[in-house]
């Protein structure tokens, strides 16, 4: 009987922990039959296509977030980065690609700055993230004040590439969550980093300097913001410093729908990938719902607090 | 990952004239302090007399002000800090264990030992080692190196911790800090079996732990530590408990005879108004337990770890289901303090009187005056070192735990449930709050209390004896000893007949 229990325990936390994925997937399912039930061609390869296209960007944002949140930080400045990004992929980029591809590269150097001086200053990550935004969106204004430009060839036509037989959207969407789920879950990386949101005296004791744990988390941070900014910009076609400056607040939201923590100490990557096409996909289904555009953000907000909701009374069963 | 030590006998770690100062205070006074290869030397000595400081610097955390510390024979002590190689073979497993929740148990072993482990494979290498040492270590132990931390039970959570130490390829002295605060007697057992063989194979072991019994059954010398120096050493042969208790300076808590007269009439006092009472319960944990909990009674909850007392706590404090009736306020102390005790951020004072502030508010405003009366009034009956308004974590681990009783005993609960409260707590310490206990109950304040010291249910009126969910005894006034309690604990049968 004892050991009946002890076996089952195991499993019963694994429940838990997944259980926020599961309840955004089903949410995510939800979303989709009704897409479907409206409108059949959403189950199409062209169909998704559409509606995961979107999302792309968000999701590798999200995960940008993730690696934050995995060492206990916030960043408020993602979404003015990955406005930046393409700002800087629709003008440097195509006029000279040498220096847009090494300005790029010491955009996540600066970030990785960024992470050293939040913990040598000892400065909040909510406050030095949410200053650097401005440095972001300052820059971005210097080099585009209006949007505008134009990606480079090979950027739009990975955007616009439809391979037959299955949606393209998906294969950023899984690759990132990959690279992500082996880096932070798999690799000795990944447990220096959720080791930094767990226990940093553990980290201390053991040899391991946080200030390493935390650098390494900004320049994967950064390194997936600029992924996420050249996303976006394949599909928009231009430059737009304030075209991703929704995603700050969406991609905490996409880490806690998947099951992160605002403690850190935990990582998600397939959750996120979960949560973030969650929330991208409201405003699909509003769309396709005729949801007067001026309710959107209400509504959007109102289904955001329900799967969260979701979360909680799950997480209360299983405990 | 074998452990070949140094030869026997050879002093593997010295201590020569050790100081330490942290602000104003003086934490280590020169201390002289030599660990021999294969021997376990006991340290014991009451909290704030410079424990952790001197592991801390022993284990090469922290340099040292004045004075030398010598490995092998070499001095280690730079003026730069110590150096991570040079104290390599030197490894301590902590009371508040240093591993991370939220990382899975072969996570926490890369972590600590990574420099044995191969940079591929590093997570199949971690979780071999740890499963092996866990079976030699803890027989039964039900951890799997795929666990998170969070997720195992306290005793689990300090095998872990002990394991963690014990990974190594060079092992020369194994410092262990309350090792056993945690874990049932069958796994202090097999800990001290594995002490044994690594003593054996010429490793040091450093022991550290409140329980002066089980540091002399274990130990070949014992050191005692006072005021920031090594007053005493001894050999463990020979010594007994009181002698270590003088050595120490302390007051050895036994209750007076009045305190027995008093506890005598609890017990006869059935016809006391009844506070809180379960009849039947059962639960997850729990099997028809029956209990009954009268005003101004001071009833303990005792047996192995994990048997049910804390479900009762539980049942006690969130009275929900019908077999539960309780009259009047409760306040809980909880026994995970560093987890669910204290408010780290806030000073003293305001971790002391959270509970009673609604008490002591009118309509609903604060009154500073009151509140910092009722504090000053606690601070100085407990004499609670730091005063009100030093920061919480700025305290030692015995007067954080003061703060955490007082604040229960500061409001107006009638009941107050203590969970374990006084692990790893040092002797003068728990000897205040015993008499805090008994006094409050004198006043007519109910107090249920779990512990794991046996010793402890001495200062009870009424035991209730827990084994797998059930109560196999209840002892009530001179029936209480320890004996008694160990004795019904174990033996099942006996257990059985003295229920029915």
């Amino acid at each position: 009987m004892s050991e009946l229990l002890a076996s089952a325990l195991p499993s019963r936390a694994r429940m838990r922990r997944t259980a926020p994925a599961v309840v955004s997937a089903v949410a995510l399912a939800v979303m989709i039959t009704v897409c479907a039930s409206l409108q059949s061609d959403v189950l199409s390869v062209g169909g998704l296509t559409l509606v995961l296209s979107a999302t792309v960007p968000l999701v590798i944002a999200a995960q940008a977030q993730m690696a934050l949140m995995s060492v206990g930080d916030i960043d408020l400045g993602i979404g003015n980065f990955v406005g930046l990004v393409t700002v800087v992929s629709a003008t440097t980029l195509v006029t000279s690609p040498l220096l847009g591809a090494l300005t790029l590269i010491g955009l996540v150097a600066a970030y990785a700055v960024l992470g050293a001086l939040i913990h040598l200053r000892r400065v909040p990550s909510l406050i030095a993230t949410l200053g650097a935004s401005f440095v972001w969106l300052g820059l971005g204004l210097f080099i585009l004040p209006t949007p505008g430009g134009s990606t480079p060839e090979w950027l739009a036509s990975l955007g616009s590439w439809q391979p037959a037989g299955f949606p393209a959207p998906l294969l950023p969407i899984l690759v990132v969550a990959l690279v992500v789920y082996l880096l932070t879950s798999r690799s000795a990386l990944g447990v220096r980093m959720r080791g930094l949101g767990s226990n940093p005296v553990a980290l201390q004791r053991a040899g391991l300097r946080p200030l390493t744990s935390r650098v390494i988390a900004y320049t994967v941070a950064g390194a997936l913001g600029v992924l996420s900014g050249l996303m976006l910009a394949s599909q928009t076609g231009g430059g737009d410093v304030s075209s991703a400056s929704s995603y700050t607040l969406m991609t905490v939201a996409a880490v806690i729908l998947g099951g992160g923590s605002f403690f850190g100490g935990s990582a998600v990557p397939w959750g996120v990938a979960i949560g973030g096409v969650t929330l991208g996909l409201v405003s699909v289904v509003l769309s396709l719902l005729d949801v007067q555009s001026n309710m959107q953000s209400a509504v959007q907000g109102v289904i955001v607090l329900a799967v969260l909701a979701g979360r909680v009374v799950v997480g209360k069963v299983l405990r | 990952m074998d452990n070949r030590g140094p030869r026997a006998g050879e002093p593997v770690v010295v201590a020569k004239g050790v100081t330490k100062t942290y602000g104003r205070t003086r934490a280590l006074a020169g201390v002289d302090l030599e660990v021999r290869a294969g021997e376990v030397l006991g340290l014991v000595g009451h909290n704030g007399a410079g424990k952790s400081t001197l592991m801390r610097v022993l284990a090469g955390l922290e340099a040292c002000d004045e004075g030398a510390v010598l490995v092998h024979g070499k001095e280690v002590s730079g003026a730069a800090g110590p150096r991570a190689e040079d104290f390599r073979a030197v490894r301590m497993a902590y009371q508040e264990t240093s591993l991370c929740p939220d990382l899975t148990v072969a996570e926490n072993i890369w972590v600590s030992s990574r420099h044995c482990l191969p940079r591929l494979g590093w997570r199949r290498a971690a979780s071999d080692a740890v499963r092996r040492r866990l079976d030699e270590m803890f027989p039964g132990h039900g951890v799997t190196p795929r666990d998170r931390v969070e997720d195992l039970s306290l005793a689990q959570r300090q095998m872990v911790e002990i394991t963690r130490a014990s990974l190594v390829d060079r092992l020369d002295l194994l410092i262990l800090d309350e090792p056993t605060e945690s874990l049932g007697p069958d796994a202090a057992r097999s800990l001290y079996d594995y002490v044994r063989t690594l003593t054996a194979a010429g490793t040091a072991v450093l022991l550290i732990s409140h329980r002066i019994r089980e540091v002399l059954s274990v130990a070949d010398r014992v050191a005692v530590l006072r005021d920031g120096a090594v007053t005493a050493e001894r050999f463990a042969e020979g010594l007994g408990e009181q002698d270590v208790l003088t050595l120490m300076g302390a007051h050895v808590a036994v209750p007076s005879e009045q305190d027995r007269a008093a506890a005598r009439a609890a017990g006869d006092a059935a016809d006391r108004p009844v506070v809180a009472e379960l009849r039947g319960a059962t639960g997850p944990g729990l099997r028809e337990v029956s209990l009954r909990v009268g005003a101004g009674e001071v009833v303990g909850l005792a047996g192995l770890a994990g048997q049910g007392q804390q479900e009762v706590l539980e049942r006690l404090w969130h009275p929900v289901r019908r077999d539960t009736t309780v009259v009047g306020t409760r306040a809980y102390v909880p026994g995970d303090r560093q987890r669910s005790g204290v408010l780290p951020l806030w000073s003293v004072a305001e971790n002391l009187i959270v509970t009673a502030m609604r008490g002591l508010a009118r309509q609903g405003l604060r009154r500073p005056a009151e509140e910092r009366a009722a504090v000053g009034d606690w601070v100085e009956r407990l004499a609670i070192r730091g005063g009100a308004d030093a920061g919480i974590t700025e305290l030692s681990g015995g007067n954080q735990q003061k703060v955490i009783v007082a604040r229960a005993f500061a409001s107006t609960a009638e009941l107050v449930l203590l969970d374990d409260p006084f692990r790893g707590v040092d002797v003068h310490t728990k000897t205040d709050l015993y008499a805090l206990i008994r006094q409050e109950a004198a006043q007519g304040r109910s107090v249920v209390w779990y512990s794991s010291e046996n010793a402890e249910m001495a200062h009870c009126d009424r035991v209730y004896v827990f084994r797998a969910g059930r109560v196999v005894a209840e002892l009530v006034g001179e029936e209480i000893s320890e004996e008694r309690i160990i004795a019904v604990s174990f033996a099942e049968s006996d257990g059985e007949q003295s229920n029915e």
